[in-house]
């Protein structure tokens, strides 16, 4: 049983390609045969986070193009056995994969993984359209931010039209816990308010996801971050375990109990 | 080592100068040699028949002797490349690892490798003149 699934946001920035390749390694970590697709073709960045960038040779337009068969483009990781990664080109543009090539590229890398996880381009056009095309599941990430809420309420409802996918199931990147409690940033409840979405996980704004990104290092092979055990979460809810939520809060614990202490809290 | 030796017959193929840098997701395609008055970018791609000339720093990908001709050289002001490939030769820079001479720099095929000495030969890093780099399986 193997799952196509597009991670996707409207809106730029909010960490598309940072959730896609931390679930994917995630997933990987665990055993499972994962191999990652970035649709951005022209501003790839995939290839950058996860530190394959000098290892392109083929990519998926040449693919496409029918220059090499499917296998040969594929990366595999060199730290983690059974994480694959289909990079795009950065000299062509979006017109360069149809909706029809990613159905039939995902077609076959299905049969050889137990994932296919496709990074979808920021914007709603043609990019996103054969992005979503291929996929049968979605992750939408968006940011605790009316602009970044609002892009993806909007993809939601284009998934279902363009792709009918009905369920996407929601991340929620860069939270920053002190800012909600002080109510200067939307809370989870607003934000499920408005989109309604099964919540898949949140993860706190943290330096090293700078840090690990930066490297070609995907946060969630690291021990002991707190961003990088929220990704492990999330990849233990998208197997079916309930996981709760993790208390993001703890920082600030003893910071407010000072505060409580003299008198602020 | 006489400079004619150095490119091969590149007189007798046409050359393009490129002016300017080229960034991520710009290529130059050409039949002939290429001689950049500029920067190749990480993500940007310069694809020759010939030789490749870079009067900057190469951190992109460059492909010379695209049709197959092993004696392609790629030179470059600072060499720093993503990935080079020689024909049918393809090598990326070790992971991790990091030389970074600032002098100029020359990548040929030698015993079916690429390596890249220092360029002109001879100068003051003579002791560690060859970089061999990881092959890739085409």
């Amino acid at each position: 049983m193997s799952e196509v699934i597009v991670v996707t946001s409207g809106k730029g920035g909010v960490g598309k390609t940072t959730v896609t390749a931390n679930i994917g390694c995630g997933l990987a970590m665990l055993g499972y045969k994962v191999v990652l697709i970035d649709a951005d073709t022209g501003l790839r960045n995939l290839d950058v986070v996860l530190g394959m960038e000098n290892r392109i040779v083929f990519d998926l337009t040449d693919v496409i193009e029918e220059k090499c068969r499917l296998r040969q483009a594929l990366i595999k990781d060199r730290r983690i056995e059974e994480l694959f990664l289909l990079p795009t080109a950065q000299t062509k543009d979006k017109s360069a994969v149809t909706a029809k090539d990613m159905q039939d590229v995902c077609g076959q890398l299905r049969e050889h993984f137990d994932y296919v996880i496709i990074d979808s381009p920021a914007g709603i056009e043609q990019g996103f359209q054969s992005a979503v095309a291929g996929a049968e599941k979605a992750i939408v990430v968006t940011a605790a931010e009316v602009a970044a809420v609002r892009d993806a309420d909007r993809v939601v409802g284009l998934l279902d039209s363009l792709a009918e996918i009905r369920d996407p199931k929601l991340i929620i990147n860069r939270l920053r816990v002190h800012m909600v409690q002080r109510g200067d940033m939307m809370s989870l409840e607003d934000m499920h308010d408005i989109l309604g979405l099964e919540l898949l996980g949140v993860i706190p704004d943290d330096e090293s996801v700078v840090v690990a990104t930066n490297r070609g290092e995907p946060v969630v092979t690291s021990e002991n971050s707190i961003s990088g055990r929220a990704f492990k979460n999330i990849v233990r809810r998208m197997l079916g375990e309930s996981v709760p939520l993790m208390n993001l809060d703890h920082r600030e614990g003893v910071f407010n109990r000072l505060r409580k202490i003299i008198g602020l809290g | 080592m006489a400079m004619q030796h150095v490119l091969g017959g590149a007189g007798d193929s046409p050359t393009i100068l490129v002016e300017g840098t080229l960034r991520s997701g710009q290529s130059v395609n050409f039949e002939g040699n290429v001689v950049v008055l500029g920067d190749i970018n990480p993500g940007a791609q310069v694809t020759a028949g010939g030789n490749v000339i870079v009067m900057g720093v190469l951190r992109g990908m460059v492909h010379a002797g695209a049709a197959g001709d092993a004696q392609a050289v790629i030179v470059a002001f600072r060499l720093r490349p993503t990935q080079l490939r020689i024909a049918n030769h393809i090598s990326r820079s070790p992971d991790g690892e990091v030389c970074n001479p600032n002098q100029p720099e020359i990548a040929r095929v030698r015993e079916g490798i690429v390596v890249i000495e220092a360029f002109p030969p001879g100068g003051e890093r003579q002791g560690k003149k060859q970089r061999p780099r990881e092959e890739l399986k085409k």
